[in-house]
């Protein structure tokens, strides 16, 4: 009989993070790294890319663009170098996505805190 | 409790400093490279006037700015943080006279021990001990930087200006040394 093979991906375990009405962001503690499903995609993220996303979309002048009268399309591309991810979103889903970043950034902050808590210092 | 029920802390794994220390200690590390050019275009101010002394003076406390910058520069590397080298820009290349240029660089002193108190202050509430202990060597450093630009303004005031009081003040300015032992 056929011996049963490893499977050809291995299979992530997911954690959520993060989640609003317009995407989740998880965490795969085996792999070190997260997930962004976000604008109809799912996108994995290391943790050299998780910042730098996060610098992207925190650097775009949101209120400048609002507030900004000249007629122009309303498209912001998020591009990281070395990254094999970008985004190319319109001013609201640019919002929705940093709204996303920043909930995710206080649960892992959050996350740090119950760790030093529970293990760093009380062990 | 279970470890494996909690997610683990990644952020904390890749790097030691929290990302507003980071923050600090990089707008720290823009802040030295500025004086280390502040201080070269002074030395270049100093030469062309004559202060030949001071000018050398001004050359060596550039090196030793650049070297600071350094020593942030590769901590936050070391500690896994992102090291962002900075856009130096507004570095002021005319002086009113001799006198301003040591009154400007006491100023600058006094600015960085300020930024690095600052920084210190945040690791406290933080209690990030790790690099408090690391910005004790800035704060020796920085009784030496604030003593000899003190020194220097001083000889204005012992030597006077008067006659050849300036090419007096040049001369001992390239001896000022700070070596207490407290």
């Amino acid at each position: 009989m056929q011996k049963l093979q490893e499977p050809l991906f291995p299979v992530a375990t997911f954690e959520e993070v993060f989640a609003t009405t317009s995407g989740t962001i998880f965490q795969s503690d085996s792999e070190n790294c997260w997930y962004i499903d976000f604008a109809g995609k799912l996108a994995r993220f290391d943790y050299r890319n998780l910042l730098k996303l996060k610098k992207a979309v925190y650097q775009v002048d949101i209120e400048g663009k609002l507030l900004n009268s000249v007629q122009s399309a309303d498209v912001e591309i998020i591009f990281i170098c070395a990254c094999d991810h970008s985004y190319v979103l319109s001013l609201l889903e640019l919002i929705k996505l940093k709204e996303l970043l920043q909930g995710t950034f206080v649960m892992l902050e959050l996350n740090h805190i119950i760790h030093d808590c529970l293990y760093r210092l009380a062990s | 409790m279970q470890k494996e029920e909690i997610m683990k802390d990644i952020m904390r794994v890749k790097c030691l400093l929290s990302s507003d220390v980071e923050t600090l200690i990089n707008q720290q590390i823009k802040k030295e490279a500025h004086s280390s050019a502040i201080y070269l275009s002074m030395a270049s101010w100093c030469n062309r006037n004559g202060y030949d002394f001071s000018a050398d003076y001004f050359f060596k406390q550039a090196e030793e700015e650049r070297q600071h910058q350094l020593k942030f520069f590769k901590y936050v590397l070391d500690m896994g943080g992102t090291a962002i080298s900075p856009d130096i820009t507004n570095v002021k290349q005319e002086y009113n006279s001799f006198r301003e240029v040591f009154e400007e660089a006491l100023e600058q002193e006094i600015s960085v021990t300020q930024s690095i108190k600052n920084i210190a202050a945040r690791c406290h509430k933080e209690q990030d001990y790790v690099t408090l202990e690391f910005l004790n060597w800035f704060f020796r450093e920085q009784r030496e930087e604030e003593y000899k630009a003190r020194r220097a303004l001083e000889l204005f005031e012992v030597i006077g200006e008067e006659g050849t009081g300036r090419w007096q003040i040049d001369k001992h300015v390239g001896q000022i040394s700070y070596d207490s032992e407290a």
